[in-house]
């Protein structure tokens, strides 16, 4: 599923490198960086077949990453598909499972070298298969990827234009 | 935390949860698997769990490293040496360190980058990557237009800062997935 208002080049329209910009002029020099992290956007999101992480869940999960990691614009993206897909989610964390889920985000976004084994056991215990588990960390891992390309392409964007 | 044993010596890795096997994977996976850095290994097994998305990561990951022209190899190797020091991926600092040896013949900056600590002595150019390497790394959204005049100051173009943050950005992604799913095996190690 498309959402309504995500735009088809997301790492474009948040640091604001419309075509034609010199910045949109060097990015289509590397077409698949281009192609591959929208890609990655959109499967990690909007899967054919999400398993055992809902639609909204993976909203939810992206927004955490990108409110702890103070990305602005790309928060307000995940949080308009949160409230898009399911406007009370975010205020289901005292659901055990969810919890769980969380903590795994946070950790993995603020201190990634603190993961043990008995965290993947927690996510495990919860129902979760390891298709969910391996999904849940590439979307952490993606947003991850993501603010940094944003914030640095971002300064090449405010470059250009001063 | 426990102080990590950075390494120039190969790594081996180790999954948390069984990987897939190859003899059960289904064509998708084995095709997304053939278009992976490695299709044995058992941490690009692990990830084929989720096949849709190991099939994007894989060229994404591919095109931030290797693309041509642009920012040099070794320097992109550096950067991700650097992103995975202060992430504490000691599998990745080592695959990456070796990299930047053998494109380089030069041990003796990864030996000062590791025992010594980012802050080590080196060139202006490498001193530049490996400042904005670290900043992007620890503090993206305190970064200005100010963090590109040293890399201007050697001579980066735009291209080249470009290719640099996408080799830092891409290693947010591989310490997160490499940490999180499984962990290094050091020969002789703890």
């Amino acid at each position: 599923m498309t959402e309504p208002d995500s735009p088809p080049d997301l790492l474009a329209a948040i640091i604001g490198a419309p075509a034609g910009s010199p910045i949109d002029h060097i990015r289509r020099d590397r077409p698949d960086i281009v192609r591959h992290s929208q890609g990655s956007h959109d499967v990690l999101l909007s899967p054919q077949d999400p398993g055992g992480v809902s639609p909204a869940e993976r909203a939810l999960i992206a927004w955490r990453v990108a409110d702890l990691s103070g990305h602005k614009a790309l928060a307000a993206h995940y949080r308009a598909m949160l409230d898009h897909r399911d406007k009370t989610l975010a205020d289901a964390a005292t659901d055990a499972r969810l919890a769980t889920i969380l903590d795994h985000v946070v950790r993995l976004t603020t201190a990634p070298g603190t993961a043990t084994k008995a965290h993947i056991d927690a996510l495990r215990a919860t129902g979760l298969t390891e298709r969910d588990i391996v999904a849940i960390s590439q979307l952490v891992a993606f947003v991850a990827y993501q603010v940094r390309a944003a914030a640095g392409l971002a300064l090449l964007v405010r470059d250009a234009a001063a | 935390m426990s102080p990590k044993r950075f390494t120039l010596d190969p790594v081996d890795w180790s999954a948390w949860m069984p990987p897939v096997r190859a003899e059960t994977a289904t064509p998708i996976q084995l095709q997304a698997l053939a278009a992976s850095p490695s299709a044995t290994s058992e941490y690009f097994l692990t990830l084929a769990h989720d096949v849709e998305s190991l099939a994007e990561r894989s060229p994404l990951f591919h095109a931030a490293m290797y693309v041509p022209r642009g920012l040099r190899r070794a320097e992109r190797e550096l950067a991700t040496v650097v992103v995975s020091i202060i992430n504490g991926c000691v599998y990745c600092s080592s695959v990456h360190a070796r990299r930047f040896v053998e494109l380089t013949k030069q041990p003796e900056i990864i030996r000062a980058l590791y025992d010594e600590g980012l802050d080590t002595k080196l060139e202006p150019r490498l001193r530049a990557i490996v400042d904005f390497a670290a900043k992007l790394t620890r503090a993206p959204m305190d970064m200005t237009t100010a963090d590109l005049t040293p890399l201007r100051g050697v001579g980066l173009s735009d291209l080249e800062i470009h290719d640099l943050i996408n080799a830092v950005a891409m290693f947010a992604n591989a310490n997160r997935l490499m940490q999180t799913l499984g962990e290094p095996v050091v020969e002789g190690g703890a």
